[in-house]
């Protein structure tokens, strides 16, 4: 089943600037995809129409079968988004307090927000960083955080937005073990990267972007040989002609 | 940056963590209102009762004390400009000014006043969690007309929560013009607006990101409200608090 269909969207911002240009795009359910293309080739802006953050100008974006224009709560609780800057999109004053925000604004009981907030934290390994303060927490915790706020709205769907950069190797390694973890639990992954690397290994697509357009769409392995004449970087592995490894071993 | 400052919230099980918040903020309303009226005798007996409550609720007051230095230094000025104003019965002459018996009284009165009143806003901020200030603040504000108390609250917790990001990223700024040696630049306006724009500029970014990322979390300021409960322990504090109140007025 597709739980994402994308018909001919197309975004042009306020200053006139096409951001994406007559994008057919369909995720089926439970799948890992990664989406690589140049900074400005139209990745984030793309994702950010996943949950209306922004709205089409054209086409139409549907999630399990409901347009995002029809009804934007159902479709940010379904859709679950994380930014590239951690730091930005933690709002507690505490963890605890962070990951209850998404709960809290579904308007839901407090037994009910306290079973998610504890839920989110032990799937992230963070419970027992409960009453830390996150400014408090070093850059590979607050990714997981910024996790965990997404795991307590209970999403199908769940996007990353270079969920790798400025993060050293550790943190690198528990945030792709987090995001290995929900997919085996059944979610669906999109990952926006301009860094194959760390992740290619895991995806069963890989879309590339330019330009604001999708110009290759495919098994990692079949459109490998293309990446770099939009302006990504072969993976260490495929340069070689070796197998690719994960990160985690 | 690791803690911004040691006068802070600090995990405890004392009676005073476990009081509900809005009646810990009247009761500071009222013991305040009532140091600035009492006699020499009424202010002894506050403080200490106040320092058993710290010493009960084992407050960090001795890292409070360095964060207040700069109280303390005015407190001293408070001190010296009483001593030098107040007509009395002289104790000292200097050149110009006349050193009163009454001065002395007035300034140790006025300052003993004001560090109880800090002790109390000191002894209320370790003990409650900034969650629970917001959630008595909403509270409060309920009633009033015209104000948003959920903004208010949500816009207290962010407050609480960008500051240090504010300040990291000051640092940073800061550190990055020394880099290039901004200290070579006498003139304080150029290296102010050098400073000031990329910091402010940043701020404002990062609340364009902050607005997305709530957005995207789904938020609304019908959200579930906070949790306050107020049990027979509250009431009886409170009764207790008046009793106290009157006792020492009449002091």
């Amino acid at each position: 089943m597709d739980i994402i269909e994308i018909e001919n969207l197309s975004h042009r911002f306020a200053d006139g600037t096409l951001g994406i240009d007559g994008i057919n795009l369909n995720i089926r359910e439970g799948s890992f995809v990664v989406i690589a293309g140049l900074n400005g080739s139209g990745k984030t802006t793309l994702l950010r129409h996943l949950n209306g953050l922004l709205l089409p100008t054209a086409g139409t974006v549907r999630l399990a079968g409901i347009s995002v224009t029809q009804d934007l709560l159902q479709v940010r609780q379904f859709v679950g988004m994380m930014f590239q800057d951690a730091d930005s999109q933690i709002v507690g004053e505490t963890v605890y307090e962070d990951v209850a925000f998404g709960p809290e604004n579904l308007r839901l009981d407090r037994a009910q927000i306290q079973r998610r907030v504890l839920n989110a934290l032990q799937a992230v390994g963070m419970s027992d960083l409960a009453h830390q303060r996150p400014h408090l927490l070093s850059g590979g915790e607050k990714r997981r955080l910024a996790i965990a706020g997404i795991l307590a709205m209970e999403p199908r769907v769940i996007v990353f937005d270079e969920p790798f950069s400025s993060m050293d190797y550790p943190g690198v390694k528990q945030v792709l073990q987090n995001i290995l973890v929900l997919h085996r639990l059944g979610h669906t992954i999109i990952v926006s990267t301009h860094d194959l690397e760390k992740i290619i290994v895991h995806a069963d697509r890989l879309i590339l972007m330019h330009g604001g357009k999708i110009v290759r769409d495919g098994i990692p392995a079949d459109i490998m040989k293309d990446v770099e004449l939009f302006g990504v970087r072969k993976p260490c592995a495929f340069r070689l002609g070796l197998e690719a490894e994960s990160w985690l071993n | 940056m690791a803690e911004l400052t040691s006068f802070g919230y600090s995990c405890g099980d004392s009676l005073l963590h476990r009081m509900d918040t809005r009646f810990k903020i009247i009761s500071i309303i009222f013991l305040s209102l009532v140091s600035l009226n009492v006699s020499f005798r009424g202010i002894g007996l506050m403080t200490i009762i106040l320092s058993g409550v710290i010493f009960y609720a084992r407050l960090p007051l001795a890292a409070a004390f360095k964060e207040l230095r700069y109280f303390l230094i005015m407190l001293l000025l408070i001190f010296v400009t009483r001593v030098l104003s107040t007509d009395g019965t002289p104790v000292t002459n200097l050149q110009y000014f006349t050193v009163s018996m009454q001065g002395i009284y007035n300034g140790i009165l006025v300052c003993w006043r004001l560090a109880v009143i800090v002790i109390l806003g000191f002894a209320f901020i370790s003990t409650t969690r900034p969650s629970a200030i917001k959630a008595a603040v909403q509270w409060f504000l309920k009633p009033v007309p015209f104000i948003p108390e959920k903004k208010v609250a949500v816009m207290m917790g962010l407050i609480l929560r960008f500051v240090p990001v504010i300040l990291n990223q000051a640092r940073e700024t800061a550190e990055a013009q020394k880099a290039r040696a901004v200290e070579n630049r006498k003139n304080p306006v150029y290296r102010l607006t050098k400073f000031g724009f990329p910091l402010i500029r940043r701020t404002f970014e990062r609340a364009d990101d902050l607005v997305v990322a709530m957005e995207a979390r789904a938020f609304t300021e019908h959200r579930t409200d906070p949790e306050l409960t107020a049990g027979k322990r509250d009431w009886v504090i409170l009764m207790v608090v008046c009793c106290l109140c009157v006792s020492l007025t009449i002091l």
